[in-house]
């Protein structure tokens, strides 16, 4: 019987602690029934393992006394961990930003992109880990959250409308774009300007170098906006009030570069676009260099005016979608909790 | 659909049927005291065949939930847990036997294209 106590042992292993030894007593009980049943007094040592192969391996029949015990995080707490997943990501995304912002406003301290990313990518796991960590726990004391059915009324479900509706396209195309000029700024910042002609240095651009800590702060506060707005799906005030902030930082940061290029521009004696290419055969090198700075200031331009236009649109909706429905703490994304 | 993927769907959806039936083919049989193994071979003797390792899981799970009562009994040549039907589990076995019978005439019905409510399905 050497095997089949072996089996009823490792059953047991796999078998939470309460009820396991009265668990193993049934079942070697009943295999022991099986193989008088089919091999008489005197089974073989073959009989025994033919038996035991179709009972199964023993962790999925432990398994099958313990279903719940196959999960890290089980159904009935998966959703609570799905929601306070948001909630933790969301704030520990917003609380780099804040340490970014405070540093970078208050203590005047220069934004470093690179060790930003890197803030995030180490910090976002860890507090993802100690999140899995706790509900394992949660799991292993069969804690399971208080589920009420409330009363739910159909007219409560919220009218969809196109203008509410994230374009997911739009979104990950804007962190894809964010994502490859965050990496741009961070490792090769000195790349930014232009060849002012074949085969000689590139000119960095003094102004954009300049403010390269702010914009890596609006476009980590951008990336970080349009995650939420992928996993949110549609728009709210919360998401509208924060992408016009985003906006609003994004149209100061465009209206700084556009006057310090002009700044830049007046300096170097620049007497406008076309005037300047006139006076090119003169000063090849210096004024290639002007053009390419008129050409960034015309871009940062055309940028700021699209992003004020936006910002107007967005307003429009957040003051229409609250008029039709009331400014309500319903919309507000922490109501969710 | 190839052949072998639409044997297993079959063997995986016919699982799935037996499933749901184990409970009231179980609470049935309970009415007298029975221990695991017995149980199995008076289900398999009535047509009935239910893997071992379905089984004593599910007596286990039926008694947690108070609808069946079991004890050790050292009488026969090792001690074997005994199982029988608890008075909910006899209240629920009458309900449940109910709601099977409706369901075996609404399927017959389904399967055989008449309808319990006497539309006309040709109509449909």
């Amino acid at each position: 019987m050497s095997l089949i106590d072996r089996y009823v042992y490792e059953v047991g292993r796999h078998l939470p602690r309460k009820n396991r030894s009265d668990i193993q007593a049934e079942l070697r009980s009943s295999l022991i029934d099986a193989l008088e049943d089919r091999a008489g007094q005197e089974p073989t040592e073959a009989d025994v393992a033919e038996l035991l192969k179709e009972f199964g391996p023993p962790k999925v029949v432990a398994a099958s006394y313990y279903p719940e015990g196959q999960y890290l995080i089980g159904p009935p707490l998966y959703s609570l961990f799905r929601l306070v997943t948001g909630i933790v990501l969301a704030a520990v995304l917003g609380a780099q930003l804040l340490a970014l912002g405070i540093g970078y406003f208050v203590a005047q301290e220069p934004i470093a992109p690179l060790e930003a990313v890197v803030g995030l990518l180490n910090s976002i796991p860890a507090a993802l880990g100690m999140l899995v960590i706790v509900f394992v726990i949660l799991q292993w004391f069969d804690v399971r959250p208080e589920t009420e059915d409330e009363p739910w009324d159909p007219d409560s479900l919220p009218e969809i409308s196109e203008s509410e509706t994230v374009n997911r396209g739009e979104r990950i195309f804007g962190i894809t774009m964010s994502i490859i000029l965050l990496v741009v700024l961070g490792f090769f910042p000195e790349s930014i300007g232009f060849v002012t002609s074949f085969g000689s240095e590139l000119f960095t651009n003094p102004v954009i170098a300049e403010y390269i800590g702010l914009i890596t702060f609006s476009l980590l506060f951008g990336i970080g906006l349009d995650i939420y707005l992928l996993w949110q799906g549609r728009w709210g005030t919360f998401t509208r009030i924060a992408k016009i902030a985003a906006n609003l930082l994004s149209i100061a940061i465009l209206f700084l570069l556009v006057q310090g290029h002009t700044a830049w521009l007046v300096e170097h004696g620049s007497v406008g676009f076309f005037a300047t290419l006139e006076l090119l055969p003169d000063n090849i090198t210096g004024g290639w260099q002007v053009i390419g700075m008129e050409a960034f200031r015309l871009g940062f331009g055309v940028a700021l005016i699209i992003t004020s236009l936006e910002t107007v649109v967005m307003i429009f909706r957040l003051v229409r979608a609250n008029l039709k429905s009331g400014f309500s703490p319903e919309t507000l994304p922490s109501s969710r909790v | 659909m190839k052949e072998k993927e639409l044997h297993e769907l079959h063997a995986k959806l016919t699982q799935e049927l037996r499933r749901g039936i184990l409970v009231l083919a179980t609470l049935s049989q309970l009415k007298e005291a029975k221990y695991g193994y017995a149980l199995i071979n008076n289900l398999a003797e009535r047509g009935l065949d239910i893997e071992q390792g379905t089984l004593y899981p599910l007596l286990r799970r039926l008694e947690s939930q108070g609808l069946l009562q079991s004890e050790w009994n050292v009488e026969g040549s090792r001690p074997r847990r005994y199982y029988i039907i608890s008075p909910d589990g006899s209240s629920l076995l009458e309900l449940l036997s109910a709601e099977w019978r409706d369901l075996t005439t609404v399927m017959d019905g389904l399967l055989d294209g008449t309808s319990m409510r006497g539309e006309n399905n040709e109509s449909d």
